[in-house]
């Protein structure tokens, strides 16, 4: 009897075994096991040892490029997440028109997210190369001398955020979708009201698509410390070390300077922040992000006291 | 509510174990492939069509030894970050190619038993300069394959239509100067020279040395040394140059200026040559320039080694492996992408005749009294990026930070 009951409650689980045992083994196993090395001195070819948390005093106390990294990221994050959501939601807008070959269009944005980052790093490198780069060519036609986007400090935090927001169709996708899943009687309703597309976007469907806008938020803030490729690639940091993210100052140190443990440490702290970050935003959302079970409830309950 | 927890923690047990299960079966390699042979891993940091040609020169290897199967793992860009993961987990390849020596030294195997084994000779017919780059405190890491110094390439149309004689090997840096003002002045839109803005700090030390300095001495120490009046003149000349406009710093090596031909100089490494004959261009190479009243100019060796994992199960088969990577047959066989490192290869391919390729093995043999700094200073990576930093300041367009102070001040680390 007793065995029987034990099987039911077991048996979802052991549907999702496979999943469970790959989160197990690639996800919390390597996340303990890095929280563990954050308390070494860990060289990659001696062996280890414990010093405490002298990685975490250290980079605190003596390390003045664990603040500088810090502050390009959270000033890139700053920047490219209003920027990129702003952009991703423009474009599907422009993408749920019902214009002749949208399906075209809607393929060209999403072909950006396809191409691997190394390439993307390639491609941006070569538009914004400062003596003979596409992009400052077509600045001079309009009669702009565009600047050494690679070479001056000033403008290449700026080159690195429009390179990144080339990647915004897998953002753009997903408000689309939340965006055609509105039903059209709303539209057209508001529309018989005299209310203008502008006032439609307003209080129809951005109040409607919150909680997607929540989740693009989210990820793209978490997604936006992670950045490493493209400024490895693109910038390698520089000029003048004035887009050495946070992501590209703990691979270095990892994998350039062999200081596993301290590494560690580094991504244990940003690993923080982000969650910092993400439960402040989570706080935040009970205020603007509007939830349908929610608005059909309240918007009952007026109906019902107006008949009343 | 309770139930539910404990049919959790079992399942997460559960999981474990098969995990842990795993891991005992995998851990039992005794490298041995299943009919018996010796099992070698070996790791490479070439890619695309070098990749195939290594792979064919595998096989080969593999037909004629019938105990010894080797696997060829191409790392690509990955390269280092795959080496030190598996070095970290004691599972790096067998054999592997080497040039940071100072970095990995801990992981590697000592061959100097294995050399003195196949008697003097061996160790003769390779260029002596190159030993220095393969060993670390007197031992020896790695058997070199291939090598390349830095020389001046040129570009004759650009000369052509200045109206100047070409480069020679006795130029010295105001040669050099003269040539280049005179070619930006004469050519529309043209520059005379060309410098890396944000030089790799291990290339950059040869014209500390060029001009009798360094970036330290022996035991590590900067200040007076990399901050030296010496050094300083070396920064100043190149600084200039950029300032007054007969010279570029260039975002990357400058090799896509050159053959776009809107400059008429750069310094690089034998790695040009391919692409510079692919982009058809009339082209000429010469040794770096010296400074005037100095000894003859030295070059930086970027250097690769062949290197055994201090792990291995089959260090035997692995040196076999090793010899006839770096025989005569394979370093004949791969000119064109490697300059072979041997004597008697040179010799026999007549390769000092060659005008493209022999001021690379001139710069090569009048740079064997140099030691790098990533050789002395004990945490090299970081120093070469703080380095890489100053030197960057000093020559980015928008910084153009005074020489003096920039180098006192990384002097003082």
């Amino acid at each position: 009897m007793k065995q029987k009951k034990l099987m039911k409650t077991a048996t979802p689980y052991l549907f999702i075994l496979p999943w469970i045992i790959g989160f197990l083994v690639f996800t919390i196993g390597p996340l303990i096991f890095s929280l563990i090395m954050s308390f070494f001195d860990w060289p990659l070819t001696a062996d280890p040892t414990f010093r405490g948390f002298g990685n975490y005093i250290e980079m605190f106390t003596k390390d003045k490029q664990f603040f500088k990294s810090l502050t390009i990221s959270l000033k890139y994050a700053a920047i490219f997440v209003p920027l990129n959501m702003i952009i991703a939601l423009f474009l599907a807008m422009l993408i749920t028109q019902p214009v002749k070959g949208v399906k075209i269009f809607r393929t060209i944005y999403y072909i950006p997210t396809v191409i691997s980052g190394v390439a993307v790093s390639i491609l941006w490198g070569w538009i914004l190369n400062g003596d003979y780069g596409v992009l400052n060519y077509l600045l001079s036609l309009i009669g702009i001398e565009g600047p050494k986007w690679l070479v001056d400090p000033a403008w290449a935090i700026l080159a690195v955020i429009i390179a990144s927001a080339f990647g915004v169709g897998s953002m753009m996708l997903i408000f689309y979708t939340d965006i055609k899943n509105i039903p059209i009687d709303v539209y057209e309703a508001a529309s018989i009201d005299g209310a203008s597309p502008a006032r439609q976007f307003f209080s129809i469907t951005l109040p409607i698509i919150t909680p997607t806008i929540l989740f693009n938020l989210i990820t793209s803030i978490i997604s936006s410390f992670q950045q490493v490729t493209l400024v490895m690639l693109l910038t390698g940091g520089g000029p003048l070390k004035s887009t050495y993210f946070y992501g590209l100052y703990t691979y270095n140190n990892a994998f350039k300077h062999h200081k596993l443990g301290y590494a560690s440490a580094n991504a244990w702290v940003m690993f923080i922040i982000i969650l910092f970050l993400t439960a402040l935003v989570f706080k935040s959302s009970s205020a603007w992000v509007f939830y349908e079970t929610e608005a059909g409830g309240a918007g009952k309950k007026k109906k019902g006291g107006k008949k009343s | 509510m309770k139930k539910r927890l404990v049919s959790i923690l079992i399942l997460a047990m559960a999981g474990t174990m098969i995990f842990s299960g795993c891991g005992g079966g995998g851990g039992e390699d005794d490298g041995k492939t299943s009919d018996g042979k010796a099992k070698i891993r070996f790791a490479t940091w070439d890619e695309a069509e070098d990749v195939d040609t290594q792979q064919a020169m595998v096989d080969r290897f593999n037909e004629e030894h019938d105990d010894i199967e080797v696997t060829l793992e191409a790392y690509g860009g990955e390269f280092d970050t795959k080496i030190a993961a598996g070095m970290g987990s004691k599972d790096a390849p067998d054999v592997m190619y080497m040039w940071n020596y100072p970095a990995y030294a801990n992981g590697l195997e000592e061959l100097d038993s294995y050399i003195d084994k196949e008697g003097a000779d061996y160790k003769e017919n390779f260029y002596e300069t190159l030993w220095n780059y393969n060993s670390l405190d007197g031992k020896t890491y790695g058997i070199p394959v291939g090598f390349t110094t830095h020389a001046l390439f040129y570009n004759r149309e650009i000369f052509k239509e200045a109206g100047i004689a070409e480069p020679t090997n006795d130029w010295t840096w105001d040669d050099l100067i003269k040539a280049a003002k005179t070619i930006t002045e004469k050519c529309e839109g043209k520059k005379g020279f060309s410098f890396q803005m944000k030089p790799d700090p291990y290339d950059f030390e040869m014209y500390l040395w060029s001009n009798g300095t360094a970036y330290c001495d022996d035991e590590g120490n900067l200040d007076g040394n990399l901050n030296s009046k010496e050094a300083k003149e070396v920064f100043q000349m190149f600084q200039d140059m950029e300032e007054e406009g007969y010279a570029v710093a260039t975002e990357k090596s400058g090799g896509d200026e050159f053959r776009a031909g809107s400059t008429g100089m750069y310094i690089y490494g034998s790695w040009a040559i391919d692409s510079l004959n692919e982009a058809e261009m009339n082209w000429g190479v010469v040794k770096i320039p010296s400074f005037a009243g100095k000894g003859p100019s030295a070059s930086i060796l970027s250097s690769s080694g062949l290197s055994i994992s201090k792990d291995s199960k089959n260090k035997e088969a692995a040196w076999e492996f090793v010899k006839y990577w770096t025989s005569e047959e394979l370093n004949t066989e791969r000119i064109g992408s490697e300059q072979p490192v041997l004597y008697s290869v040179v010799e026999a391919e007549k390769m000092m005749e060659k005008p493209e390729y022999a001021p690379f093995y001139e710069m090569l043999e009048q740079s064997g009294d140099y030691t790098p700094a990533s050789f002395k200073v004990e945490r090299w990576s970081e120093l070469a990026e703080s380095l890489s930093l100053t030197f960057e300041e000093v020559f980015n367009p928008s910084s153009m930070a005074d020489v003096s102070d920039s180098l006192d001040t990384a002097a003082d680390q």
